[in-house]
């Protein structure tokens, strides 16, 4: 599917429906943060992503990694992409960019929805091609099976078929452990079905983390290679 | 604002499952459940900022050993509070003392509506709670500069704190301790999307409790 019939890779930002502008307000503030930060890591997507940023985790483990979270809670891939196509990645040259959005792509099919993160994929390509991207898959949601937990997986097995030939991607699935033999999703794990308790942040981080760690381990800094 | 029928604000609904996973009946059902088998002597209920309280240390410290249950739903609005209340969620328990923290989603609806939503809730609570105190919180500022919500949500603490003035069972308590700065502004630091309560905007809960 190409990127122009796609509506899940057309960017678009938020309507401002409720009256305070509170998604602009959050942009900007990104662009800002572009400005005077130099992360070696950058978190970009949707609560799943944000959220991760108000967990102890993030002080312990990212934080310390020199990382910057671009999370916007409710953010589709349209809206991501249109952040990183108007100043979200301007004057920062991260490492490692991880990326966490799809699960809000309400109006999208499985397929549009990848296609929306290759988009993103290749747009962080072409502005940081130094990057290592890590894609992180969809976790399943709801109490019970539902289609949306469907829909997750759809997405998932898209991209890990269509990852790998669009380069240096790493596909990270941390949705293990969460649905129950019974096909319960329990609120220990996800306080309201979809967003994670703290425990649950803490389960992910780990492998998360460690590819982190390794990526950048390969990576090579910039300003060192400028050195030589 | 006297008849409930006029009153969007004051209709009982249950959320719709628009999304497909029916978490918001999965929650609720939760909290009937909850409810019939423990014995809160404190039960907050309302949307994501009671929801959001029960994630972070500020619950195990605080509110914890207060034996509380905490009945919050994201996204919910005094219309859906109303059902919930209405539908199970105060049946079986017989707190001390409620506490309602609600109609900052209340999208479209006047202050006053939003009012008589609140007062509504505070009916249903008083008919199935006769012994419970019920706290009113104040609806907190958004948005990072100075906007209409702002205003909206004033006048209804406004409203709210008058209507409750004649209120033997119920008090007004206004938690916000500040966070309009002189420039209008509110900092990420205490509500990190303008709307929610980062773990350190939540410490200021600490001096109400």
């Amino acid at each position: 599917m190409s990127e122009e019939e796609n509506p899940a890779a057309e960017p678009a930002p938020v309507q401002d429906v409720q009256g305070d502008g509170r998604w602009m307000s959050q942009h900007n503030r990104f662009v800002q943060e572009c400005k005077d930060a130099e992360p070696e890591v950058l978190f970009v997507g949707d609560s799943m992503i944000q959220l991760m940023q108000q967990r102890e985790v993030w002080r312990e483990l990212f934080s310390p990694l020199h990382a910057l979270n671009f999370g916007i809670g409710g953010d589709t891939t349209c809206s991501v992409l249109w952040r990183l196509q108007n100043g979200e990645l301007e004057n920062i040259r991260p490492r490692v960019v991880v990326l966490w959005v799809g699960t809000n792509n309400h109006e999208h099919t499985a397929e549009q929805v990848a296609g929306g993160i290759l988009a993103i994929v290749r747009l962080l390509h072409t502005h940081l091609p130094k990057a290592k991207i890590i894609v992180l898959g969809l976790l399943p949601r709801g109490e019970f099976p539902n289609p949306l937990r469907d829909k997750n997986l759809a997405v998932n097995n898209f991209l890990r078929a269509s990852l790998p030939r669009v380069g240096p991607v790493q596909f990270l699935d941390v949705s293990g452990g969460f649905v129950h033999s019974d096909g319960t999703i329990s609120c220990r794990d996800m306080f309201d079905f979809l967003h994670l308790t703290a425990s649950a942040y803490s389960k992910i981080a780990t492998p998360l983390h460690e590819l982190l760690l390794q990526l950048l381990e390969e990576t090579p800094q910039e300003r060192r290679a400028s050195l030589v | 604002m006297s008849s409930g029928d006029s009153n969007p604000a004051a209709t009982p609904i249950p959320c719709e499952d628009v999304q497909g996973d029916g978490r918001w009946m999965s929650m609720h059902n939760r909290f009937v459940s909850d409810s019939k088998g423990k014995e809160p002597d404190v039960l907050f209920v309302g949307d994501s900022l009671v929801q959001l309280l029960h994630e972070f240390e500020v619950w195990r410290k605080l509110f914890s050993p207060l034996h509380t249950l905490n009945f919050g739903i994201g996204g919910d609005a005094t219309q859906h509070v109303l059902w919930r209340l209405s539908n199970g969620e105060l049946d079986h328990i017989s707190p001390k003392v409620v506490v309602v923290w609600v109609g900052t989603n209340n999208h479209g609806h006047t202050p006053e509506q939003i009012c008589g939503g609140i007062m509504a809730i505070i009916d249903v609570i008083n008919q199935h709670l006769s012994q419970a105190h019920i706290l009113v919180l104040g609806v907190l500022p958004r948005g990072k500069s100075p906007n209409p919500l702002r205003e909206r949500n004033k006048r209804v603490n406004t409203l709210v704190q008058d209507k409750l003035a004649s209120v033997c069972y119920a008090s007004f308590l206004d938690v916000d301790p500040g966070f309009v700065h002189s420039d209008g502004s509110i900092s990420h630091q205490d509500l990190y999307d303008y709307l929610h309560l980062t773990p350190q905007g939540k410490i200021f809960l600490k001096q109400w409790f």
